[in-house]
């Protein structure tokens, strides 16, 4: 999870666990705004969204809630291309994350797990 | 700059200047939309518009949201909506498109599966799987900027070129990827991730699916206005939210 390499830089103990659960905002600047835009959009919430973009443009800002949003739709497509394709996690990944996607939850979107559980 | 403004409004384009969205993006956007209707390795334009369709058809599906509801994606049989305009592709395929799009979180490759032994090549599917997600980030984008979507690109006439790249490897994925040295970029993280590996089988769809993606995002001095901690916030909750393993 990249989030740690950023708070390793920056001296900073971010919350990984705040990624999955349902709320908080992980100790990120805005990150409250963050997840709410990334959430609505998402999950194609976009009445709620137009709203939400609104009050970010004051309080977070237009550009920087623009560029959120950026993210947030280029991430959209490439998790995706993981989906669809299955490709597995890099072999130094795997090693540097095994904690973190134990203790996060992440470890149940496998493809092992996900074909366990929805296959007939 | 007024004029130039409306003249590109004007044109049909996919952006108003109105918006902050830096020049990079809006010309990426507007290449690849116009890529997607040209034809590709294994499709042919109108083939790769079709996918877009039944991409954005997925969004409001019945038997989609039926699925979606489901306990397991496979327990509801039944059609997808159709699109309003013909379709000659593989049901197989068109069933893909409405779960890549509408619950990827809950993609077997059961599904890659069914593409395959309904006559599609590994090749072909991975070319679906770049059209279908860089029209993705572009409807994701319009959607999340209260935009209306644009309209589906124009399909060109013209042969498929059967490109692929016969060095592809197995990395233990679903299609075999680009061969690629797995130096690192920094602990944990090697300098070609299995990511921008995955439809290394098809080097087109690469080039147009990371054209579509690259001007978004970076995994260090992110070009934009939100720090790179902010940036990954929102991938990461992006990746929980699509129930995303990698």
């Amino acid at each position: 999870m990249r989030l740690r390499g950023s708070g390793e830089q920056e001296g900073r103990d971010y919350d990984l666990g705040a990624v999955t659960s349902d709320s908080g905002d992980a100790g990120v600047d805005q990150g409250a705004t963050l997840r709410a835009l990334t959430e609505a959009a998402i999950r194609s919430e976009w009445d709620l969204l137009d709203s939400l973009r609104g009050d970010a443009f004051t309080t977070l800002g237009e550009q920087q809630t623009v560029d959120a949003l950026t993210v947030a739709a280029a991430f959209n497509g490439i998790t995706r291309v993981a989906d669809s394709t299955g490709i597995p996690l890099d072999d130094a990944m795997a090693e540097a994350t095994t904690s973190i996607r134990a203790a996060t939850g992440i470890d149940q979107y496998s493809y092992a797990e996900k074909s366990a559980r929805y296959d007939l | 700059m007024v004029q130039m403004a409306s003249m590109r409004f004007t044109l049909g384009l996919m952006y108003t200047p109105e918006l902050p969205l830096r020049t990079n993006l809006t010309e990426a956007h507007e290449a690849s939309w116009q890529a997607i209707g040209e034809p590709g390795a294994f499709w042919t334009g109108p083939e790769r518009v079709q996918m877009v369709a039944h991409a954005r058809a997925a969004t409001n599906c019945k038997l989609c949201e039926q699925r979606k509801a489901a306990l397991s994606p496979f327990a509801v049989p039944g059609e997808h909506d159709e699109i309003s305009r013909e379709s000659e592709l593989p049901p197989a395929l068109i069933d893909a498109i409405h779960r890549i799009r509408s619950d990827p979180g809950r993609l077997t490759r059961s599904v890659f599966a069914q593409v395959i032994a309904a006559g599609v090549s590994e090749a072909a599917y991975v070319e679906m799987v770049s059209v279908i997600n860089s029209s993705v980030i572009i409807d994701t984008l319009h959607r999340s900027l209260g935009l209306s979507l644009p309209e589906l690109p124009e399909a060109r006439e013209g042969e498929v070129s059967g490109d692929y790249n016969t060095e592809a490897v197995d990395r233990g994925a679903w299609v075999p990827v680009l061969d690629a040295d797995q130096d690192l970029f920094e602990p944990g993280m090697p300098r070609v991730p299995n990511i921008l590996r995955s439809m290394g089988l098809v080097p087109s769809a690469v080039q147009l699916f990371f054209q579509t993606f690259r001007p978004h995002y970076a995994l260090a001095n992110i070009p934009l206005s939100i720090s790179q901690a902010q940036a990954e916030f929102v991938a990461a909750r992006v990746s929980a939210l699509n129930e995303c393993f990698y």
